[in-house]
């Protein structure tokens, strides 16, 4: 049996944020993860909170007033102050990534309006650089897609665009497609945009089709091994701002984040292990001292001081229902919250009403223990982050990867300050 | 106000409007079809998809049983391409007295129906997630039928037959002359415009909401007691012939295998409008534990839709009072003569009957108006097939696997969870006169697999908008409808994988694409009850 300082379940932003925060710092960290995570099928922008339900334009600020309201938000647990610390580490952590100098921009204090595949105007606070150009703000844009990539409807988007008046968009679809094929995924594309010679091709194609000043915008699919450098390459190409608009998965944006993280969490010593299935811990006296994984036919053991479980929400399977609305948590076994009893509605008959079942999932306490149905603690040595968490719909709120991120930061801030106290305060590292 | 002439005006584009349609253009007569929303919606398009060996009826109802035997050879015949071969088991479960399989082999015999017991291991060899405590199994020639695509397909070979089929046309008013039912208004379900439709004879096929028909020609004392069956579409095909409980007729007793599913079904509750007929949890939890029975472990299996039918079942006031329970009201249909009841001539309604039927029904309606008229055309349906079914093959699974692969790499996959390309995409949208995804969906099965259009519903409304079906605000409100409709028929069903499912929706819908704060624009027009799989 292995044994870690952390053990850490998922592979999304708050597992990969948690596991490199603590490695950075010294602590010896696995990731286990039964495959990739939600990184590849969200956008990763970091949304900390765009509607209130009102659209908000200072998130913060709304923050603030949604903890007073909902203390039993996750946001509550970090605070306006966490969520500037985590956003501020994670641009840091792109600064000078292995995809450097591809950079996430923009102000938590803030909220940008960027429009969707399907032309809605979507708050966000902090976007890779390569986004934010999309901001509702003056000059026309020219929306450009391709006929073989499905999953971006340029004129779709510029017709429903137009119809806010925020801005005067048109839409071109170009026939270009990279291998020849009349069916090529967002990945397939970004491949193809990484070479210089597809990018001169795009090029000519639009160089006598755009007008005036009109800005670019392209589905985000500029490039997967150097984005940063097809998006600058392009803008200079074209003469003008080019930006990228997040479409369908599989996420090109969200693999950039998990080869940055993962790469980074790498390189300060620890490492994610995929195809662990997380079945189940062995505690004692209120601590888990191990996880027990299945790794194809064989279960594994991986001995630990604390364990993070950030395996996501009913999305991802961190969560599930059975069909007598029993909820599980899959990976620990912890309680599930907010589910309603037997007999009453767990959902509402409109699609997008809020539903009662939205907030279920793992409660916790103020440190981001899990606790039981009495708020009673029900492992010391274990910390619940990013969708696990009960209390929350960010899919509504469009808090998604903020709160991942705020509370996978947080739960590694408070492994190293206990830890650390533990261990005394004239001890290095973290032990245990 | 325009107006339409025509030999025969039908009511309803169920299955039994369809094939009545289909059987009076091949006699000959000029042909108006109209239904209040599209093809096959209503109580056609949402039950479970047998095709009925008789089984189900030899020990309780002789007759009804005797027209299936019959019934199930000639559909088989003429519209083979819409019926997949399943075959059937009779199964007697630990819960079924064991003595019932006699009487329903003894009802076999005498209705004719080939029925074979087989020992219960080949009957565990063949389905292998079959209940291996049953003690008995009868095999029956069963099948599944895909309903769509036989309305549509008797639909089109009545227009190919100078029939003329107008969806979203709803009855306002039927119109009378000197005793006499000589046509109706309709109007327009989503333009509002109104027409009126001069007809000879006016058939009313229109099932559970034929009542409503009869009185606007003043005629009172007929109801339609409306019998909703729920049933549940599982992911997979948890068994490939279709199953039924060797019992007599009760809830939660079929499982049926119908292209990538399985439907379990069905309930029989009275219900008060067949406009209004909401699944309840406790009907879901009932159907999954029966489901169960025939396959245990199936509450363990991913369920996608649940949706409920409204099964017309006539009284006549006339004819006695309701019975409680409405399975006990006879499925036999009947031809109700107005001009012999009423004293209204022009006006024949269809009362009560089933799916598997509708032939014959179809054939007894244009009989009978035939009669009354004084003309004698006799049916063709018997052995005439439709378009669609020139090959005589029957429907087969991997058809559609087959034929993708030819064009795999050639043309895009708009929805992959039920194979369906652009190209058919995009002609299903150029012609089909309706602009409305659920239509679309209806047509192609779009959207209607695990994903429940996750993944192709926003293709599809890109694609609508592209080749200029619809603009921004209309392609935008019909992306939404859709959205809500769907909702309408996974809600009731949400928990494991399919809740994962709509959780990942969710984020793509609201999370990624912000739907929800799209500027508002032109409701199109939608349905209000959960729609069928």
């Amino acid at each position: 049996m292995t044994h870690h300082d952390v053990v850490v379940v998922g592979t999304g932003v708050a597992g990969l944020t948690a596991a490199l925060r603590l490695a950075e710092d010294g602590a010896r960290v696995i990731v286990l993860a039964k495959g990739v995570g939600a990184t590849h099928l969200s956008p990763v922008t970091v949304d900390v909170l765009g509607y209130d339900p009102e659209r908000v334009a200072r998130p913060l600020e709304a923050v603030q007033r949604l903890i007073e309201q909902r203390p039993d938000h996750p946001y509550a647990l970090v605070g306006p102050e966490g969520i500037r610390a985590a956003v501020a580490w994670f641009k840091e952590r792109f600064a000078d990534g292995p995809l450097a100098p591809y950079a996430y921009t923009g102000d938590v204090e803030r909220n940008m309006l960027l429009p969707t595949a399907v032309g809605a105007l979507r708050p966000s606070a902090v976007v890779p650089e390569t986004m934010a150009g999309g901001e509702v703000g003056d000059g026309d844009v020219c929306v450009v897609g391709f006929r073989a990539l499905k999953d971006f409807h340029p004129l779709l988007l510029t017709d429903n665009l137009n119809r806010l008046g925020a801005v005067s968009a048109r839409g071109l679809e170009l026939d270009l497609t990279p291998e020849g094929r009349a069916d090529i995924n967002a990945l397939g594309f970004a491949r193809a945009f990484d070479d210089p010679g597809f990018r001169g091709q795009l090029t000519i194609r639009l160089a006598d089709r755009l007008r005036g000043d009109e800005r670019v915008a392209l589905p985000a699919v500029l490039g997967i091994a150097d984005p940063h450098h097809a998006w600058a390459d392009l803008q200079e190409r074209l003469g003008r701002p080019v930006f990228e608009v997040p479409t369908l998965p599989p996420s090109v944006p969200g693999m950039r984040v998990f080869a940055t993280l993962r790469e980074r969490l790498r390189r300060a010593g620890g490492r994610v292990v995929l195809n662990n299935v997380v079945t189940g811990a062995d505690r004692a006296a209120g601590r888990v001292t191990a996880v027990r994984a299945r790794v194809g036919l064989r279960d594994v053991v991986y001995g630990a001081d604390w364990v993070v479980a950030a395996t996501g929400g009913f999305a991802s399977g961190g969560l599930e229902l059975d069909s007598r609305w029993v909820g599980h948590e899959t990976a620990l076994g912890l309680p599930v919250s907010g589910i309603p009893a037997v007999g009453s509605d767990r959902f509402r008959a409109d699609y997008f009403d809020s539903h009662p079942m939205g907030r279920a999932g793992v409660a916790v306490d103020g440190d981001q223990r899990p606790v039981d149905a009495t708020g009673a603690q029900v492992f010391e040595n274990v910390l619940v982050a990013g969708a696990t968490l009960a209390g929350a719909e960010p899919w509504r709120e469009k808090s998604g990867d903020g709160l991942s991120l705020a509370t996978g930061h947080r739960a590694a801030e408070i492994i190293l300050a206990e830890s650390g106290a533990r261990a005394g305060a004239a001890a290095a590292g973290i032990g245990g | 106000m325009t107006a339409l002439r025509a030999d025969v005006l039908v009511i309803g584009g169920g299955a039994t409007g369809a094939a009545a349609a289909w059987d009076a253009a091949l006699r000959g007569f000029d042909v108006v079809l109209v239904d209040r929303a599209d093809l096959a919606e209503g109580t056609s398009g949402r039950f479970h998809g047998l095709l009925h060996s008789g089984g189900r009826y030899v020990v309780k109802d002789r007759l009804a049983a005797e027209e299936c035997v019959a019934e199930n050879v000639i559909l088989r015949r003429v519209i083979p391409h819409c019926i997949e071969d399943t075959g059937g088991l009779f199964v007697t479960t630990p819960d079924d007295d064991p003595a019932y399989a006699d009487r329903f082999l003894q009802g076999c015999e005498e209705t004719e129906l080939p029925a074979e017991e087989i020992p219960v291991a080949e009957a565990l060899r063949a389905e292998r997630r079959l209940n291996p405590r049953i003690s008995r199994a009868i095999r029956v020639p069963d099948a599944s039928i895909d309903i769509w695509k036989t309305v549509w397909s008797l639909a089109t070979g009545a227009a190919e037959h100078g029939a003329r089929i107008l969806t979203y046309h709803k009855v306002i008013d039927l119109h009378s002359a000197d005793g006499a039912v000589t046509g109706a208004r309709v109007r327009h379900e989503q333009t509002g415009e109104e027409l009126d439709i001069e007809a000879g004879f006016t058939l009313n096929a229109s099932g559970a909401w034929a009542a409503q028909i009869v009185r606007m020609a003043g005629i009172e004392g007929i109801g339609v007691i409306p019998g909703k069956g729920i049933m549940i579409a599982m992911n997979h095909r948890l068994v490939n012939t279709v199953i039924n409980r060797c019992t007599m007729p009760a809830d939660g007793d079929i499982l049926v295998p119908i292209r990538t599913i399985s439907a379990i079904g069905t309930t029989d509750i009275r219900a008060a409008d067949p406009d209004e007929i909401p699944v309840t949890q406790d009907e879901v939890d009932q159907m999954l534990d029966d489901g169960d029975r025939l396959v245990p472990g199936l509450r363990q299996a991913r369920a996608l839709r649940v949706w409920a039918g409204a099964r017309p079942l006539f009284q006549d006031e006339r004819s006695g009072p309701a019975a409680a329970d409405t399975r006990d009201v006879s499925r036999t249909h009947a031809v109700v003569d107005h001009a012999e009841r009423d004293g209204v001539r022009g006006l024949l309604t269809m009362s009560g009957g089933k799916l598997t039927t509708m032939r014959l029904m179809a054939q007894d309606l244009v009989d009978a108006m035939c009669r009354q008229l004084g003309t004698e055309r006799p049916s063709r349906t018997e052995h005439e097939r439709p378009p669609g079914a020139e090959d005589g093959e029957y429907m087969r699974l991997g058809s559609r696997l087959r034929r993708r692969e030819e064009t795999l790499q050639d043309e895009q996959l708009i929805c992959e969870c039920e194979l369906i390309g652009r190209g058919r995409l995009e002609e299903a949208m150029r012609n089909s006169g309706t602009a409305n995804l659920d239509d679309i969906r209806r047509r192609l099965r779009l959207g209607m697999g695990p994903c429940q259009g996750g993944f192709c519903i926003y293709r599809a409304t890109g694609i609508e908008h592209a080749i200029e079906r619809l603009d921004g605000a209309e392609a935008s409100a019909s992306l939404l409808s859709f959205l809500r409709e769907r909702w309408k028929g996974v809600w009731p069903i949400l928990y494991g994988d399919q809740l994962r499912q709509a959780r990942l929706d969710d984020w793509i819908f609201q999370g990624l694409l912000d739907v929800e704060h799209l500027p508002e624009g032109a409701p199109v027009a939608s349905t209000e009850e959960p729609a069928p799989v």
